[in-house]
């Protein structure tokens, strides 16, 4: 259910503890008294939350939820474009732009603006991946105006220090040590390496590139990655809908409008290779990850995998690779499977760790039970419970403001609607096993999973 | 996908407080029932969904000689068969019902809980309740009791075997602890826990698990009227046991008495790394000094404004990171700790040397007023963070309540903190890392030769 609701944008004072969180009942009839409206707010009442979706005076598109219960907001801003776009040669140049956004601006050096952070008691900080780059920051209510004028300082005037940058080499340069005795970092890169070496996700950092960045590449790049026309804004709160959108337009005041970003090529993964990638690390466990094509996130077949990948390695002690190789037989103490999806890549991925004397058998253990689903699927009453939990259980997902600004923003990035939550229950309930058990067929056989081993596995072939 | 969050080493200090005194709204509500058994609700009508738990008071620390482990494999073992529900069939249950459920354990207590939809509350009440009373186990010897045995053997690998922090970290904590029922670490020592049985299970579970030696804490969309009519209906109608009689093998831990030096060199370890674990407080021993040591510890090394961090990482630049913390929600002492990590070419005994010769100027300069009050402002700050949580409200009354605590020293915690002087947070830890206290200095290091 939607409908409009007009606000005299200009009128309205900052008044963060006084928060309409009921949409008026008659919106005709304040349309009439509406001269010059500023800005239009969309209601979207869902069965999950109650969206007000908007575009700033300054332009920025925000989805909130106004939650007076708790005195404290919940912000999460993000811009399509991420470490993908770091030059040849200067890996780690997004990482060390997001690092400097907490580390001084304007008059504050890093200690100063750490210290007002404290001295607000928020938080505010940045991150960034392949696709994306973020920042979050949670505040409490009473502080929200000073806690945005500090969050606008950053966005206009960051310093790039030396200390700061200076330290983030140090950091790094340790880092890259470190990494190469981290079981799920030498997992990820094996894979990396054996599906997709040429392509921008395959990029690391390293001593040289990481010695190669300077805050003036920072500043440039910063200036690409957070601009205003792709800047997308989730928030829930004690906050009102006109008081949001005067702090946001006010915090993004000095980036940029646009940037140029270079598309990315998709990748096209290559046949699986028959035996297990092998990395040795001397530790009594081996990792075992594995990984196969998966499905775009609009693929027609997408939610019957979902529903199946529950009982495949998704449902806890309710899927089969957990029945099986821990409560059955001891190898483990977790197995899991899921669906990723990413602007390039949709894979389906899983892992676990078993002691180095039984790697062999628990290899052959996910073998034999992936090859159990494409032979003969799943049973009316394994789908019936993965569709009982997965509906059941959504509503856990919005129980606490940083999850509904995390949801809604997950739903912004992925281009689902704005109705998507409302309509995400009954797209599962309508997979049939039919679908199921084809989906099984087509995406589970054990040879298009690429294995990697990390430990000192023994009994591999 | 983890059945238990203990591994006891590292989760259990993290528990924060939370909560606002000056908010009535979301008051919780405690009674309790007949037969001994602790309620506690914490309304927050967000969203239609609960937080149900029970908290056993019983944990790792009430383990007999030679059976380390077994209060956490016998959480284990509860997920698998009772009188009424087959095997694996309560989380086949409580996941039909859309519900996410899991446990854990440590020294001081045990708890289960679930997630769930609002109209469900009452299914999970029926499903705790059965297991507190109807558990079976069984003891065929090539049965799911020895395979869960496996499965904690591979939950050991994996949280501590495998990482070289966790194996230097469980040595200390032991040495810290000598002689006390912390000793063993909660997950076991694993030829212990390859040794425990069916019996051994059962005979813990006919001492330990009964409504009066158990709390309920429902938080979420529901009022105390109708969690009393539901929990009436289930848990009030098991008769109490009178087998345990409410005390505990708690006590005091002894001051260290000597320096110590435990080095762990592992051919895993890439960048080296330095602490000092000093005797500690706790809340439950000494509620203010340990309020106090927290904000003078967050004041000394809690983060990037920290007096070490500013001396250390940025000024003098010896060190990539420096922390001090302490763990004071365990019932009995627990560690205060002095940790580093160098930068390339400073050796460990250089870290050692400028760490404590820029601890000990701090602590003679004393702090300023203006820090105290950022430090525990911030404190103060996390416990209104803290209610965005449904769990983490849940478990803050439920582990305040199983160490023998009271929602009061809960409500209060806010206004006790903003009261903590800069003198009481100087002395704290002017106290716990005086000239006169011992320390173990644990050493983490890469071994010869390396991968």
């Amino acid at each position: 259910m939607t409908y409009l609701k007009l606000i005299l944008g200009a009128a309205t004072a900052i008044a963060l503890t006084a928060c309409v969180s009921e949409p008026l009942p008659t919106p005709e009839a304040l349309v009439e008294t509406v001269t010059e409206p500023e800005m239009i707010v969309d209601v979207h009442k869902g069965d999950f939350a109650e969206i007000q979706q908007f575009v700033t005076p300054g332009g920025v598109s925000v989805w909130l939820v106004s939650e007076p219960s708790i005195p404290i907001l919940s912000l999460e801003m993000a811009w399509r474009g991420g470490e993908t776009s770091d030059p040849e040669g200067l890996e780690g140049l997004s990482d060390l732009v997001v690092y400097n956004m907490n580390e001084g601006a304007g008059d504050l050096d890093s200690l100063a603006f750490q210290t007002r952070m404290e001295e607000l008691n928020m938080s505010f900080g940045c991150s960034t991946g392949n696709d994306w780059t973020s920042c979050s920051s949670s505040m409490l209510t009473e502080n929200a105006t000073d806690a945005m004028d500090l969050i606008a300082t950053a966005f206009a005037a960051p310093r790039f220090d030396d200390g700061p940058f200076e330290r983030f080499q140090r950091e790094n340069l340790i880092g890259i040590k470190q990494r190469e005795t981290s079981p799920n970092w030498l997992a990820r890169t094996a894979m990396a390496n054996a599906r997709y070496p040429d392509h921008p996700y395959a990029r690391q950092t390293s001593v040289e590139s990481i010695s190669a960045l300077t805050p003036a590449l920072a500043r440039e790049q910063m200036r690409k990655l957070m601009v205003k026309d792709r800047l997308l804004v989730t928030a829930v709160g004690a906050v009102t809908p006109e008081d949001l959108a005067l702090m946001i337009d006010k915090a993004v005041e000095g980036l940029p409008d646009a940037s140029e970003i270079e598309a990315v090529a998709d990748i096209s993964l290559p046949a699986a290779p028959a035996d297990p990638i092998l990395v040795d690390l001397p530790q009594p466990q081996s990792l075992v990850s594995f990984s196969a094509p998966g499905l775009k996130r609009n693929d027609p077949d997408f939610f019957t995998a979902y529903v199946l990948n529950y009982t495949v390695g998704g449902g806890g002690f309710e899927s089969r690779l957990m029945k099986t190789l821990r409560v059955e037989k001891g190898l483990t103490y977790g197995i899991y499977t899921g669906l990723s999806n990413s602007d390039h890549l949709d894979s389906w991925s899983g892992g676990g760790q078993t002691k180095n004397e039984s790697a062999g058998e628990f290899l052959t253990g996910i073998h034999d039970e992936l090859n159990q689903f494409v032979a003969d699927g799943v049973t009316p009453e394994e789908l019936d419970n993965a569709k009982a939990y997965l509906t059941g259980s959504y509503a856990l997902g919005f129980d606490s403001n940083a999850k509904i600004a995390d949801q809604m923003m997950g739903v912004r990035q992925e281009e689902l609607g704005i109705g998507y939550f409302d309509t995400r229950n009954a797209k599962i309930s309508a997979v049939t096993l039919d679908d199921v058990n084809r989906v099984a067929k087509d995406y589970l056989s054990p040879d298009k999973f690429t294995f990697v081993i990390v430990g000192e596995p023994e009994g591999i072939e | 996908m983890k059945r238990i969050i203990t591994g006891g080493l590292l989760a259990v200090a993290l528990l924060c407080p939370g909560a606002m005194a000056d908010d009535a709204a979301w008051a919780p509500e405690t009674f309790t029932l007949d037969n001994g058994m602790e309620v506690v609700v914490v309304p927050d009508h967000r969203a239609p969904v609960v937080t149900h738990m029970v908290w056993y008071k019983v944990g790792a620390v009430d383990e007999d000689e030679g059976k380390s482990g077994l209060a956490h494999l016998f959480e284990h073992v509860m997920f698998k068969e009772t009188e009424n529900l087959g095997p694996e069939e309560f989380t086949t249950i409580v996941q039909r019902n859309g519900g996410q459920l899991n446990a854990f354990t440590s020294w001081d207590y045990t708890a289960y809980f679930e997630r769930v939809a609002k109209p469900q509350l009452g299914k999970m009440m029926e499903l705790e309740a059965e297991r507190m009373v109807n558990l079976k186990i069984n003891d065929d010897p090539e049965g799911p009791f020895i395979s869960e045995r496996d499965v904690v053997k591979e939950e050991r690998r994996q949280r501590i075997e495998n990482n070289p922090g966790a194996i230097l970290q469980e040595q200390v904590l032991s040495m810290l602890w000598k002689g006390h029922p912390y000793e063993i670490t909660v997950i076991g020592e694993m030829d212990e826990v390859a040794a425990l049985t069916p019996e051994d299970g059962m005979a813990f579970y006919e001492k330990y698990y009964s409504p009066e030696n158990a709390i309920l804490v429902v938080a979420g969309d529901v009022g105390a009227d109708e969690v009393r009519m539901l929990a009436e209906e289930t848990y009030g109608k098991i008769a109490p046991t009178g087998t345990v009689d409410g005390t505990r093998k708690w006590a005091p831990v002894p001051l260290l008495t000597e320096n110590a030096l435990i080095v762990h060199a592992d051919p895993k370890v890439r960048q080296p790394s330095w602490s000092r674990y000093y005797s500690g407080l706790s809340q439950s021993r000494q509620r203010r000094e340990s309020y106090a040591l927290d904000v003078g510890l967050s004041v000394l090394g809690g983060g990037m404004t920290s007096r070490l961090y500013q001396a250390l990482v940025e000024d003098e630049q010896v060190a990539i990171d420096v922390n001090t913390y302490a763990w004071t929600t365990l019932h009995d002492e627990g560690p205060a700790i002095i940790s580093a990590s160098p930068v390339d070419g400073v050796s460990l005994d250089d870290l050692d040397t400028a760490v404590m010769a820029e601890v000990r100027k701090v602590l003679a300069e004393g702090f300023t007023d203006a820090e105290v009050e950022r430090a525990r402002n911030s404190l103060a700050a996390e416990a209104i963070y803290g209610r965005d949580s449904q769990s983490s409200m849940a478990n803050l009354f439920g582990s305040t309540l199983a160490l023998g605590g009271t929602v009061d020293d809960i409500l209060n915690y806010p206004d006790e903190i903003r009261s903590i002087t800069t003198d009481e947070a100087l002395a704290a830890v002017r106290n716990v890392f005086g000239e006169d206290r011992h320390y173990i200095e644990a050493e983490l290091v890469p071994a010869e030769g390396g991968v």
